[in-house]
């Protein structure tokens, strides 16, 4: 066989590639142009759905911080949302809003690690170092709050919170806020860093998005105004006052810059919280190994950095869900989105592409 | 509430089924015949957005319930509709000329996890496991803990058995 | 003449491979930014196997990533550490009773030393290597 006649090759942007996270991408290149893709996802993957059915809720509760790795309260609410939906329990106001605060603070600490991540992907270093630097500030809160930097042990739990907020917490969160106001200075890096590497890359129609699955931001950068926190409200969101943002390019540079607004409106949603929450002390919550849940199903949809997450839980009458189905966004951003995204673009935008997707592995294996 | 009522007598009233309708949730069981009918009912009455597939295991009456949901972003209102299959030997039609690439994922999870055949996708290939050869892993009769023991702590080592025996 | 430059241990700086995967990567990454600066311990991120001295496991890893690890590992030149992270390479942790998680790192490669935690702290991570330079003879005894 002579190597005139071959033209195809295939090259892995694998799991252990540098720019690169837990995925791997199988690409036929020719030359210097993509041909095709080919997601190949599964190095994470552990059987959520089925482990969640040995476990009682408690326990489902410290498990679903695992769901993605990079934002585990807003998962810790997904499935608070939905036990609480089942057995009809009325959550007080104040963990209500405490429950507002603590997700979205996660939303901007998640931002802060794909920016990190992207920054990596793309070869410049000060995004890297500034990313992760700002993100300590909100980790330091996390441990003052729920006791845990990465992982809050299930802090969101069914029927409240576990327990209520210090008092030093409401300084120490305005402080930091402060400080995150900074971030706006990445947008000004316009200069020859982030703009050739970012504009007219990966340009996603809007015409193409719903049929693909794309949710949340993907959709909010191609021109569409939509967010579950308006369409289908949840918590107190609709007592609070906040804007989409939304850009109509569709690249990967209006996906950076909804990002960027995005955390601004958050840091707008806390600083209102902060002042709205209800006065009160709230009683810890036990953890009881008897709890039954009434028999039944629900749908939940909740709005998380990635986009839309969805879980549906069965229940028959005894403590652990019978079925309980997770819908990852990314799962559909990875593969269907990113696939068709891929074709005919050069080799050296593959992962200026993938990372501004917003990937997490983790909740796409789940 | 309004919408979901019209809704669902609108439903109701063209395929004989019964709905149920909650706030901003209409839920439909439906026969497996008249399903891809009610689907492209649907789609033209605007719900273009695909969120989830998903199979429930019923193993004491022997069947498979198939959900799917669907969103409208104009009415801001989901649909879930359900529908039941045999479980020795499931099969349905596909739902992939509906709509598209999003069902198609959906479907070749569950074709790994669950064993279900859609007829008409074209793609059902091993999605996250590589070369397994056991019985598909969602379903409730492949009971986890044994298969675990048997293949990691029941080994040489006595020791190990406790961290299993303790989780029981 | 020859023997006694080659090198045996691991004596200065260590330098790591980036296989940066499930949970172990939210602690690990900050260890690069400049809170918890790794680069004044000698420590910097390579890309190829072939110029790592240290393999960091930071976490669960299933069947099919054990594969790929196993590939890494043994293109790592000698001498080479290996380093596991949090509870689920000691005895499967949170997800004991998975199907597609391995148990117990061990059976699969040596392993030089366990950190625990769930995930560990970027400072034990660092008292980690410093117990594994002590060993080899790279730190002055005050």
């Amino acid at each position: 066989m002579s190597h005139e006649n071959v033209k195809e090759r295939e090259l892995f942007f694998g799991p252990a590639h540098p720019g690169s996270g837990n995925f791997c991408v199988k690409l036929m290149v020719d030359g210097e142009k993509v041909l095709s893709a080919r997601a190949d996802p599964g190095y994470l993957h552990r059987g959520f759905e089925k482990l969640m059915e040995y476990r009682d809720t408690m326990q489902n509760a410290v498990l679903s911080d695992r769901i993605c790795v990079f934002e585990p309260l807003a998962w810790n609410l997904v499935h608070a949302e939905a036990v609480d939906g089942l057995m009809g329990v009325d959550v007080p106001e104040r963990a209500s809003y405490i429950r507002v605060i603590m997700a979205e603070l996660s939303r901007i600490q998640s931002h802060l690690i794909w920016y990190g991540g992207m920054s990596m992907g793309i070869g410049f270093d000060t995004g890297f170092k500034m990313a992760f630097g700002y993100r300590d500030y909100i980790l330091d809160i996390f441990e003052l709050i729920t006791g845990g930097r990465v992982y809050p042990a299930g802090y969101i739990c069914p029927g409240g919170v576990r327990k209520d907020m210090p008092d030093t917490a409401r300084e120490k969160i305005l402080d930091v806020l402060k400080r995150i106001d900074e971030i706006k200075m990445l947008e000004k890096f316009e200069n020859p860093t982030l703009l050739p590497r970012l504009k007219n890359v990966g340009v996603l129609e809007l015409k193409d998005t719903i049929r693909l699955g794309a949710t949340g931001f993907v959709m909010r950068a191609s021109g569409m105004r939509t967010d579950v926190r308006k369409d289908d409200s949840y918590e107190v969101y609709d007592q609070l006052d906040f804007d989409i943002p939304i850009q109509n390019d569709g690249d990967a540079y209006s996906r950076f810059l909804v990002g960027i607004r995005e955390i601004e409106e958050s840091i707008k949603i806390i600083r209102q919280a902060l002042d709205e929450l209800p006065k009160g002390r709230l009683k810890p919550i036990k953890p009881k190994l008897s709890t039954k849940i009434p028999e039944g199903e629900i749908y939940i949809r909740n709005e998380v950095a990635r986009g839309e997450a969805a879980m549906h839980m069965v229940s028959d009458g005894t403590g652990s869900p019978y079925r309980c189905k997770i819908r990852g966004p990314s799962f559909l951003h990875m593969i269907p989105v990113l696939e068709y995204l891929l074709k005919g673009v050069q080799i050296a935008d593959v992962p200026a592409i993938y990372w501004s997707l917003n990937p997490c592995p983790a909740d796409m294996d789940r | 509430m309004s919408k979901e009522k019209a809704l669902v007598e609108k439903i109701e009233r063209k395929f004989g089924v019964k709905g149920k309708a909650e706030r901003k949730r209409i839920w439909i069981n439906i026969r497996k015949e008249n399903m891809i009918d009610l689907c492209r009912y649907l789609k033209e009455l605007g719900f273009e957005h695909l969120s989830a597939i998903s199979v429930t295991d019923f193993i004491k009456r022997g069947k498979y319930e198939l959900v799917y949901v669907v969103w409208s972003y104009h009415d801001n209102i989901a649909i879930i509709v359900k529908s039941e299959i045999e479980r020795e030997k499931p099969v349905i039609s596909s739902v992939t000329e509906i709509w598209k690439e999003s069902a198609q994922i959906h479907e070749r999870e569950l074709h790994e996890l669950f064993g279900v055949e859609f007829e008409g996708n074209a793609d059902l290939s091993e999605l996250f496991l590589e070369n397994w050869k056991e019985s598909p892993p969602f379903r409730k009769d492949f009971n986890w803990r044994e298969y675990v023991g048997k293949k990691y702590y029941y080994k040489q080592d006595e020791k190990e058995k406790i961290y299993l025996e303790a989780g029981i | 003449m020859k023997e006694e430059l080659k090198l045996k241990r691991l004596v200065k700086s260590i330098w790591v491979f980036n296989w940066f995967n499930s949970c172990g990567v939210t602690e690990l990454l900050p260890m690069v930014g400049s809170r918890w600066d790794m680069e004044r311990f000698g420590m910097i991120l390579v890309d190829s196997p072939r110029h790592a001295d240290c393999l960091i496991i930071g976490g669960y890893q299933t069947e099919k990533s054990m594969v790929r690890v196993k590939r890494i590992y043994e293109q790592m030149p000698e001498p080479r550490v290996v380093v596991a992270l949090g509870s689920c390479t000691m005895s499967g942790g949170m997800y004991w009773d998975s199907y597609n998680t391995i148990k117990k790192l061990e059976d699969y490669m040596p392993v030089d030393l366990y950190i625990p935690g769930c995930p560990p702290r970027p400072e034990a991570v660092f008292q980690g290597v410093y117990e594994i330079m002590k060993e080899n003879g790279g730190v002055k005894d005050e």
